[in-house]
This record gives C-alpha cells, sequence and structure tokens, in this order.
C-alpha cells in the first residue's frame, strides 16, 4: 500500500528533483508488481520505511517506535485519505468546469481555481454588492409571464436563455457578452429581464422597456451599447439620450414614452414578475431550467445550454 | 601522526552545504581519496595526457617515466624483486581472473580455497573447474571464522593441488590469514599459491619476497588510490611461463599475418591503452600511505574496532561475525541483529547520521547461504576515521536497537 502512496508523492516531487524521479519509478515498478499480485523485489518499501524511520527517530524516539509497529496500518490510512482526497479534488475540479465553482453550481466558499470568488459574485438586490451567497432560495421560472420582455428570437426549437441583469452591475457587465455570444453560437433565444439593482437606474428600465416598444430591432444594439458603455454615466440623461440616437432611435420619443404614466405602470408590473423568480442578485441566467448566479465562465452557460460536449457542436 | 591532519588531506571529508559531515565506515568497499591522489590524476590530464611506451614525443615521454616510476613505487612497497613482476590491472577481480586464465590446466587439478572468499575470488575458479574439469575444494574454517591450519594441510594432503587460492584478509570479517605458513606449506606440496590482498595491502606492511607468495593481487581503490586501478604482482619466472590473458595492442614486439612475438612481463599482460591517470594515482596513492605509515594506520584501526566492538557487544541482540577478539578483525566489524533486516539498519543509519557503512552479503553470499544468515551491516574503518564518529555510530545503533 506504502508503494501507491510513495508512486504520487515522488512522481509530484520528481518534477522538480532527478533523484526523486528515479524513486518514483522504483515505486512505479513496485506497485506494478503488487498489482499483478507479484512480490515487490526491488526493496524499495522497505528503503522508504528506513529511510522516514531515520529521519522521525532523530527528532522521537517514541515516534519513531510507533511509525515502525504501525507502519502498514498507517499506510492503509493514509491511502484511503489519498483516495478520498483524489475524489474530491476531482469532483472539485469537475464541479469547477461545470459551475464555476469547486463547490457546485451558485455556492460560495473558498476554490483553489477561483481564489477571489470572481464567479459567484454578484449583486445583490438590495444594493449590497458584491455578495457571494444567497442561501437555500430556490430560483424558478414557473409562475413568471415572460411575454412583456425583449425577446431576441432563435431558430427553430431554440432553447431559451433567460438574463435578469442590470446596466450598473459590474458582474451582469461581465456575463452580458458571453451571453450574447452564446445565443449567436449556438442560435439560442434570449430573453432579457432589466432590473434596477442601483440607485436612480429606475429610469433605465422605463428607457429600455420603451425602445423595445418602438422598435424591437434596434433594442439589442441599444442594450449592447448600454451594457459597454461608462457605468458611471448612466444616470446622466442626456447620455443615454445619446446613447438611444447612437442606435437609431428618435430620443425625444423614447423619452416621452419613459415619463408615461402607463408606461410605469407597466415597469413595475414587469419589476414585480422579475421578482416572482426569486433572484437575490445580478445577473441571473436561467438556461434549461437552470439558474446560474454570477458572472460564469463562457464554457459554464455553453454546458448548462448544450452539455459537457458543447465544443463538438 | 596527528588524525586531524590525515583528516584535512580528504576533501570528502569536509563539512559543507548544510549537510552533516559523513562518516565514512565503508573503508572495505572502497576508501576515500587524499588530495594528493586526487591532484595526481588531475596533473596527468592537465599535463601530460598521452600515450606511455609508443610515441616519441615529450609529453609520451613524460607518461611513460611516470608509468614507470609508478610500477617501481608499488613493486617497493611490496618488496617484490623487480618492478617487471608488477602487472596493472583494473582491479583485483581482473587480477584473479588473469591467474584463472593464464594458467595451465588440467583435469584433475586442485584449486584450494576458503569457505569465505569473495566472489571474485571463487566465480573464476568455479569456472576454471567446469571449463577444465578442475576440482575446486574448500577449506572450511574454524567456528570463529579463522583460518584451520589443520584443515588445510589435509586438504592439501588430499590431492594434486595446483593452486591455493586465498582471501589474505577476509572482507567479511577482517580476520588476515596465516600467509607465510599457508605458502610454506603449499610450495611443500608443490602447489603455487595465490593471495588476493584487496583488504591487506591497505592495512598492513605485505612482503612478498618474504611471504614467498606466487601471486598477489590487490585494487587501487580499497587503498586510498582511483577507482578502476589494481595491481597484480607474480613471479617473475611464473610471469614468462604464464600465457596471456588479454591481448592486442602493447603486448607484442612484432606480428605478421599470422602470428607475433609477445613482450616480456608485465607488457604482455597489459593489453591496449592503459589508465595511466589511474596509474600515476594509484602511486601517489602508495605514496601517501607511506608517509603515514602502517603503523600508524593498524594503531588507529585497532584502536576503533576494539571501541565499536565493546560497544556493539552491549547491544542486545547484536551478533558480530568473525572472531571475538577485534585485533584480529583489522578494521572491520560486521554485525547482524537476529529479526532485523540489515539494509533498514544501514539505511537508517545513513538517515539519521550520515553514517555510510556496507550492508548485505558484501560478495560472500556463498559464506551467508551456507550459514542461513540473510546478511550483515559491516562498519570497515581506516585511518582517518575518529572515536568521535564511532561513538556516534554506536549511539545511533542503540537509538536503531530500541526502535527495531
Amino acid at each position: 500500500m506504502f508503494c501507491i502512496i510513495a508512486f504520487i508523492v515522488l512522481s509530484i516531487l520528481g518534477i522538480f528533483s532527478a533523484s526523486n524521479r528515479q524513486l518514483a519509478k522504483e515505486a512505479l515498478d513496485c506497485v506494478l508488481r503488487r498489482v499483478t499480485l507479484r512480490p515487490c523485489t526491488t526493496g524499495f518499501d522497505e528503503k522508504m520505511k528506513a529511510k522516514i524511520l531515520g529521519y522521525v527517530i532523530t527528532r522521537s524516539e517514541t515516534g519513531a517506535r510507533f511509525l515502525n509497529r504501525y507502519f502498514e496500518p498507517l499506510s492503509w490510512i493514509f491511502f484511503f485519505l489519498l483516495v478520498g482526497s483524489t475524489f474530491f479534488a476531482a469532483r472539485g475540479v469537475f464541479l469547477y468546469y461545470t459551475t464555476g465553482s469547486c463547490n457546485g453550481l451558485n455556492q460560495s466558499g473558498f476554490c483553489v481555481f477561483d481564489p477571489t470568488g470572481q464567479n459567484t459574485q454578484f449583486s445583490s438586490v438590495d444594493e449590497s454588492c458584491p455578495v457571494t451567497s444567497g442561501g437555500d432560495v430556490v430560483l424558478t421560472l414557473e409562475g413568471v409571464n415572460l411575454s412583456g420582455f425583449p425577446r431576441l428570437t432563435g431558430g427553430a426549437n431554440a432553447k431559451p436563455i433567460v438574463f435578469i441583469g442590470s446596466y450598473g452591475c459590474d458582474y451582469s457587465r461581465k456575463a452580458y457578452p458571453m451571453i450574447r455570444r452564446l445565443v449567436q453560437r449556438y442560435g439560442a433565444e434570449l430573453i432579457f429581464l432589466y432590473y434596477p439593482v442601483k440607485e436612480h437606474s429606475d429610469y433605465l428600465a422605463k428607457v429600455g422597456y420603451c425602445a423595445y416598444k418602438l422598435d424591437p430591432q434596434r433594442f439589442w444594439d441599444l442594450n449592447d451599447r448600454l451594457f459597454a458603455a461608462d457605468k458611471s454615466r448612466l444616470e446622466d440623461e442626456a447620455f443615454v439620450q445619446g446613447v438611444l440616437e447612437e442606435s437609431g432611435f428618435n430620443a425625444q420619443s423614447v423619452q416621452f414614452c419613459a415619463k408615461d404614466f402607463q408606461t410605469e405602470w407597466v415597469v413595475k408590473q414587469q419589476l414585480a414578475e422579475v421578482r416572482k423568480t426569486n433572484f437575490y442578485g445580478t445577473p441571473t441566467v436561467f438556461i434549461q431550467n437552470e439558474a446560474l448566479i454570477g458572472p460564469k465562465p463562457y464554457r459554464v452557460y455553453a454546458i448548462a445550454l448544450e452539455g459537457l460536449l458543447y465544443w463538438l457542436k | 601522526m596527528n588524525i586531524t591532519k590525515i583528516r584535512a588531506d580528504f576533501p570528502s571529508l569536509e563539512v559543507g552545504n548544510g549537510r552533516k559531515p559523513v562518516i565514512y565506515f565503508d573503508n572495505a568497499c572502497q576508501t576515500l581519496r587524499p588530495r594528493q591522489v586526487i591532484e595526481a590524476v588531475q596533473r596527468y590530464y592537465q599535463e601530460f595526457p598521452a600515450c606511455s611506451g609508443r610515441s616519441m614525443h615529450r609529453m609520451a615521454t613524460e607518461v611513460t617515466r611516470e608509468v614507470d616510476q609508478a610500477r617501481e613505487k608499488v613493486a617497493k612497497f611490496l618488496n617484490a624483486g623487480r618492478k617487471e613482476e608488477i602487472i596493472f590491472t583494473r582491479n583485483t577481480t581482473e587480477g584473479v581472473n588473469l591467474i584463472a586464465s593464464a594458467l595451465n590446466w588440467k583435469a584433475g587439478d586442485v584449486i584450494l580455497v576458503s569457505d569465505k572468499e569473495h566472489n571474485s575470488n571463487l566465480i573464476p575458479w568455479q569456472m576454471v573447474a567446469k571449463r577444465h574439469s578442475a576440482i575446486l575444494r574448500v577449506v572450511h574454517t574454524r567456528a570463529d571464522n579463522t583460518f584451520d591450519m589443520e584443515a588445510f594441510e589435509q586438504a592439501l594432503k588430499a590431492g594434486p593441488v595446483k593452486l591455493v587460492a586465498m582471501g589474505y584478509t577476509s572482507n567479511l570479517d577482517g580476520v588476515t590469514i596465516p600467509a607465510a605458513e599457508i605458502v610454506k606449506r603449499a610450495h611443500q606440496q608443490g602447489a603455487l599459491v595465490f593471495l588476493d590482498a584487496a583488504q591487506t595491502i591497505p592495512h598492513q606492511r605485505v612482503n612478498v619476497r618474504a611471504l614467498d607468495v606466487d601471486f598477489l593481487a590487490f585494487s587501487g581503490h580499497k587503498m586510498m588510490g582511483p577507482s578502476g586501478t589494481g595491481v597484480l604482482y607474480g613471479k617473475y619466472r611464473l610471469l614468462e611461463q604464464l600465457e596471456p590473458f588479454l591481448v592486442g595492442g602493447d603486448t607484442v614486439s612484432s606480428s605478421t599475418y599470422e602470428t607475433c612475438q609477445f613482450l616480456p612481463p608485465p607488457e604482455k599482460f597489459e593489453a591496449g591503452l592503459q589508465d595511466y591517470a589511474g596509474i600515476i594515482g594509484l602511486a601517489a596513492a602508495v605514496q601517501y600511505i607511506q608517509s603515514i605509515g602502517f603503523d600508524t594506520i593498524e594503531k588507529q584501526e585497532r584502536l576503533l574496532n576494539e571501541f565499536l566492538s565493546e560497544g556493539l557487544e552491549e547491544i542486545p541482540g547484536v551478533r558480530l561475525i568473525g572472531p571475538s577478539d577485534p585485533r584480529l578483525r583489522s578494521g572491520i566489524v560486521a554485525f547482524y541483529i537476529e529479526g532485523v533486516d540489515h539494509h533498514r539498519i544501514a539505511l537508517m543509519l545513513d538517515q539519521m547520521a550520515n553514517i555510510a557503512v556496507r550492508s548485505g552479503q558484501h560478495c560472500v553470499h556463498s559464506w551467508f547461504n551456507a550459514r542461513g544468515v540473510a546478511g550483515s551491516v559491516r562498519a570497515s574503518v581506516y585511518v582517518y576515521n575518529t572515536l568521535e564518529e564511532a561513538k556516534l555510530f554506536l549511539d545511533s545503533l542503540i537509538k536503531i536497537r530500541k526502535v527495531l
């Protein structure tokens, strides 16, 4: 049992040291002999045991005596720990690959591959930004009326992606281009739900609603521009007017619509619909009924949409 | 002579790189080399790295002169009758094989060996016995591993002994055989005598003429000389009669397409280009040993062996190989602990205190196999080892014994 542990440890150390590489080869030979039910004739295990005992004995005779007596059981314990930790490490790698976090979808906690937690941060709807955990809330699209929201239709059998985001939220701004790329690459259907998580950005909800109402085609250009724009200027109505005009809108018509009482009422209804999803931060992306909170790597969205072999499609 | 001063000559004993200083107790395998030997080897490569005995230019002449001087130094060191009796080899093993190959064997010839020969002085004779239908006879030692002269006398008288081939000093337990008496009795029965003196030459004065031994071989690396060097001594008249072993360049004075004219000894036994650097280094080692003196060497080895033997006897379960009197064991202390793997002990000593010892069967498998002993740990000391080192060795071993 000791050979297996030694082989793995020495293989890693062997990357940096030639002497350990040689020992790793001996350990491998020992492992191969053991798995084919032959005795280990290289004396590798004896050699390593003696070396370990020689090291321990200079620090503690009692420790060395204990180690000598229970070397085999200790080897088994370390073996199981190794198997366990290998399983959890592999699981962590898989989860990171598929969800962007070693701990699973939308789970916070330290992940060695994402030490700063970039993939799990989001802007909270209560304006505390950033946060990383929403507790055990169940996010759902059930009972949510999506009919009035901007919709970019894909091809036949297009899979729907519902994106809840805010122009002023850094995390939404990071995720949005990836979702657009995904929609373009796989011909998915995109439904955009604007939710203002920043102060004074309610106004942009009305602008968006009106722009889509006036010209659904040009709306997506406007949307792209607002997500890419300098966010400190999004509260500046004059700036927004400029963006509207760049997208080919009549800014006055949009402004007029935005200040209409009817628009305010509809937007309030829409925000109420968004809240029915139980979402607690932006961006929240529903793909195939799976909710992904925070800006994930592109592959995570792609896997959620097309499966693990997305890159073959 | 001051041991501290001697130690200063050995670069391997210097402390460096934050490591513990080595306690080198594997001298029976090979000794460390003093600066004088290293510099002599280096001098060849730096100053006259040319062929000896062939070319006429100045560098070649210099090498020829140095090699000739080396031969003369070795001859004097052994008190040989003439320098032509010294043949340079790669090691003792090559010397044994040379004699095994060059003697004129007949079916039924008897070869006598002891029961604790190094494989190098056993396997070549086994091959001779196989190839020439000769008989290999083993003279058993006493219970304490010392030489049994009566058993030897009986074996001598039992048949036509052509050659007595024995280890002068055993690498297993350090016991030196009564060589002069053995040679005398062998000659009385008309037998030749070959002595494997690999473990003798570095530790005690050997006078081949006084011994009247016919052949004697030893290695450079066990006497502070370079690796890959050795010497075979042979009485000149016997060497003349021997067939060459390896043949080729520098062994003949002339040749035709059909035949050749061999040179006289030692040239006819030194085929091809020789290890000139090694030979020059070997001469430096001889000179170095002479400068220390065998009195100093023997005194220090005895002191250490007595200290080690006494200490080992106090450790429970330790069994010494060979006679209990350390004075009979040169610089060698071989032991084993029942139920404890000898390699483990050696590895732990190395790991704990950088103590280098040999573990295993020390190329004397026949002795171990005959007695059902798995192996032993062998500590072999030399003139540069100290009592402090011996004490640390014993302290470490006591700790190991408590743990294993």
